[in-house]
Formats: C-alpha cells, sequence, structure tokens
C-alpha cells in the first residue's frame, strides 16, 4: 500500500503551482505593510486561491 | 498672646502604629509569588511526545538541535577542568550526550581532529519531561561512549535534585518553553556546587520573525485580526539580568543566528512540528491556521523575505549563556583603580 500523503504535502504541491497569482497577491500586501486591513488585496487573493483550488482538485 | 509653634519642633509622637505606617514598602516579585503563565506545559508535552512517535521525520528534524548541542558542548574545550557529574536539563532526545560523544573537527584541516569530550565528563544525567523523545535513541551506539542516565521529569520546572550535587548544568534548545525562567534559573544554581559553571543555549529575541511578521501580515488582511503564532522570546539584553538575579557570577551571554533556508513555509512550519516545536503559547487560538491564512502567508513570506531562488529564509536567534555559582575562592576582579600598567601604553606600542 501506498504511504498516505500528509495533507500539508498536498496544500504544498498545489500552492507552488501559482507562484505567479502569489507573487501578485504578496506584492500587493507588501507594497505598504504598515496599512494592511481587512480585505485590503481581497481581488488579487481570490484569483490566488482560484487557481490553488484548480491545482488542488487536478492533484486528486 | 497665641505661642506659634512650628511643626518640626513639636516631639515626634511614638508608638508602633504610627512607625509601621511610616516604613516604605517597595514592589518585587516575592519568590513563589504569582509567576505569568505564557506557555502551556501540557500542550509541549504532547507536542513532543507526537514528535517522538514518528522516529524516522524526529531523527531527519534533529539537524537544529544537534547543532546547537554541538556548539554548546564546544564551550567545554575552555573549561580545563574534569566534570564527574554533569547535568543536562531538558535534554529532548539526548542531544548534548550525543554532541559530547563526536570527534572535534575543526574547518581549518591543519588542526588535528581531537578527540570526544566524553572525556571530560564523569556521568551525564540528561532530563525531560517527554519520555518518548528522551528515549527514542536510547539504542544508539552513542549511549555506550558516555554514562548516560535518562530521567523522566513530572514537570519541566522543578528540579528534584539535592543542593551542591552537580559539577556542571548543561541546557540546550528548552530554556525558551520554561515559564518561571527566573525560578529555574535559581534552581539551577541551587543544585550546582560552588564554582562551577553552567552553561546553556536557548532561542530568544529575532527568531522565526520572518515567520511571524508573514503570518500577522496574512491573517490581518484574510480575518481582521491577529493571534500569536510565534512564542514571545526572551532577549538578549533580559538574559544577563537574569542570570545576575538568579545568582550567578562571571557571566558570558552571547548570540548568533543560524539561517536556515526552506522550499516554502509549510517545509518549515511542518519541520517545527516534527522537531516538537510549534506554538505552545497559552492565549492562541485553538485548532489549526486557516487554509486562507496558510495560503496567503505563504505568498507574503516569499515576497517580504524570500531568496532570489525561490527559497525562503529561517533565522534562528540562539541566545549562548554561561554563569558560575559563587564560590569564596574564585577569581575576581580586582580593585577599581588598583591597575598598575595604562592599557593606553599597550595598544599603542603596537
Amino acid at each position: 500500500m501506498q504511504p498516505k500523503t500528509r495533507p500539508i504535502k498536498r496544500f504544498a504541491a498545489a500552492a507552488s503551482k501559482c507562484s505567479a497569482e502569489a507573487t501578485v497577491y504578496g506584492k500587493c500586501i507588501v507594497v505598504d505593510y504598515n496599512s494592511v486591513h481587512k480585505d485590503k488585496c481581497v481581488k488579487e487573493f481570490m484569483k490566488l486561491k482560484d487557481c490553488f483550488l484548480v491545482a488542488a482538485k487536478g492533484a486528486k | 498672646m497665641r505661642l506659634i509653634i512650628p511643626r518640626a519642633c513639636l516631639p515626634q509622637p511614638r508608638g508602633p502604629s504610627l512607625a509601621r505606617a511610616a516604613r516604605r514598602w517597595y514592589a518585587f516579585q516575592a519568590p513563589g509569588g504569582p509567576v505569568f503563565q505564557v506557555f502551556n506545559p501540557r500542550t509541549k508535552w504532547l507536542q513532543k511526545e507526537r514528535a517522538a512517535t514518528n522516529v524516522e521525520q524526529s531523527r531527519e528534524a534533529d539537524y537544529l538541535k544537534d547543532e546547537i548541542a554541538r556548539r554548546v558542548s564546544e564551550r567545554l574545550l575552555d573549561i580545563k577542568r574534569q566534570f564527574p557529574r554533569v547535568l543536562d536539563l531538558g535534554a529532548n532526545s539526548c542531544n548534548i550526550a550525543r554532541a559530547l560523544t563526536q570527534e572535534i573537527v575543526d574547518p581549518d584541516p591543519s588542526v588535528p581532529v581531537m578527540p570526544p569530550l566524553s572525556s571530560k565528563v564523569g556521568e551525564l544525567v540528561a532530563v525531560g519531561s517527554s519520555e518518548g523523545l528522551l528515549y527514542r535513541d536510547a539504542d544508539l551506539e552513542f549511549n555506550n561512549e558516555i554514562q548516560l542516565t535518562r530521567q523522566v521529569l513530572r514537570e519541566d520546572e522543578t528540579l528534584p535534585f539535592e543542593p551542591e550535587s552537580f559539577d556542571m548544568v548543561l541546557s540546550s534548545m528548552s530554556m525558551h518553553w520554561i515559564n518561571d525562567l527566573p525560578g529555574v534559573l535559581a534552581q539551577i544554581n541551587s543544585v550546582l556546587k560552588p564554582d562551577s559553571p553552567f552553561i546553556g543555549a536557548m532561542l530568544g529575541g529575532d527568531t522565526l520573525f520572518e515567520l511571524r511578521t508573514s503570518l500577522q501580515l496574512a491573517e490581518q488582511e484574510r480575518r481582521g485580526g491577529i493571534s500569536p503564532h510565534v512564542s514571545p522570546l526572551a532577549d538578549v539584553r533580559d538574559v544577563g539580568g537574569l542570570l545576575q538575579k538568579a545568582g550567578f557570577t562571571m557571566l558570558t551571554v552571547d548570540v548568533e543566528d543560524i539561517v536556515v533556508d526552506y522550499p516554502d513555509m509549510f517545509a518549515l512550519m511542518e519541520d517545527l512540528q516534527a522537531m516538537g516545536e510549534s506554538n505552545a503559547v497559552l492565549g492562541r487560538e485553538m485548532g489549526p491556521i486557516g487554509r486562507d491564512v496558510l495560503l496567503a502567508g505563504n505568498a507574503i513570506y516569499k515576497e517580504l523575505h524570500g531568496n532570489e531562488d525561490g527559497t525562503i529564509p529561517a533565522t534562528f536567534r540562539i541566545i549562548h549563556m554561561i554563569g558560575w555559582r559563587v564560590s569564596e575562592d574564585q577569581a575576581k576582579p580586582l580593585k577599581r583603580g588598583s591597575g598598575q600598567v595604562n592599557l593606553k601604553d599597550i595598544l599603542e606600542q603596537k
């Protein structure tokens, strides 16, 4: 039997496929990290999350 | 005519009640008083036990503890003495015992390889609260090369030893989880024989500041608030005062940074878990970190701190401390102003 992959491994693998979106989101936060508030970069995050969800689905 | 007597000339009223009222009180923390609880010892114990169940992964993640244990034990080279009975406080998986049995290889190839330091140590008593971690490597080769006694402590913050029963106390990578650091240092001081050293190392200061800031930013943006994910740690400036307060003399405190690169934030967090070093702060939010925060945190970590090759650095700041138990026949500094030679002359001759 194959050893079970830990969920965190699958999570990391899927997240690594969205580096472009992650960079856009990261830049949005880092450009002014002294005034971060809730949903400051919600648009960029949703793009990142959409990409992540697609990648996570494909990996299963 | 009224007689006017200034107040100061009036005879002082006598009596115990007034004298007591005039006594001044100072704010200080009495020994045995309430200690500010920061960490949950039971959570920490569970995390260490859990880490030890996966032996292979736990050994793989021992790189940091082994390295720091090696640096701690190399400090014994500076003390030309034999230590018949030594305590290793918070031994984790007996990393110090392992380091003591290794040969010392100098980075400079012209320096001959030195024999292991275990020859300087008689009996090493390794204590810790996590039985699983303490006995993890009990059947390995190094156990035969040093006289090692393991002892499981019921709790990390009480030392069940006779006063003045050890010739040295070592501690590596465990004191940053202690709530009552002044109390434990005072206990270490009391179990040491006079004129014996305590050599310790723990995480402090800016350790894991990258992870701390990234998770804070991610939680702030995703959820609108933050919860502690990285422990509050002692600063270098505090440690000297703590050692002094515990009664140690001839203090040495120094720091060094070890920066480890990881592929991403998840690998770092997985390794921290395998080390048994995950979050055990009392005021933390229970349960795992949400997926949104993880995803956002990883992106911010890479952008804010990431290396050019796509990996991320994690800084571990290690505070090394050495303190000696006071003794009458110890070398002491000379009196102020008793110097006969002007340092300026010596330094300028060069």
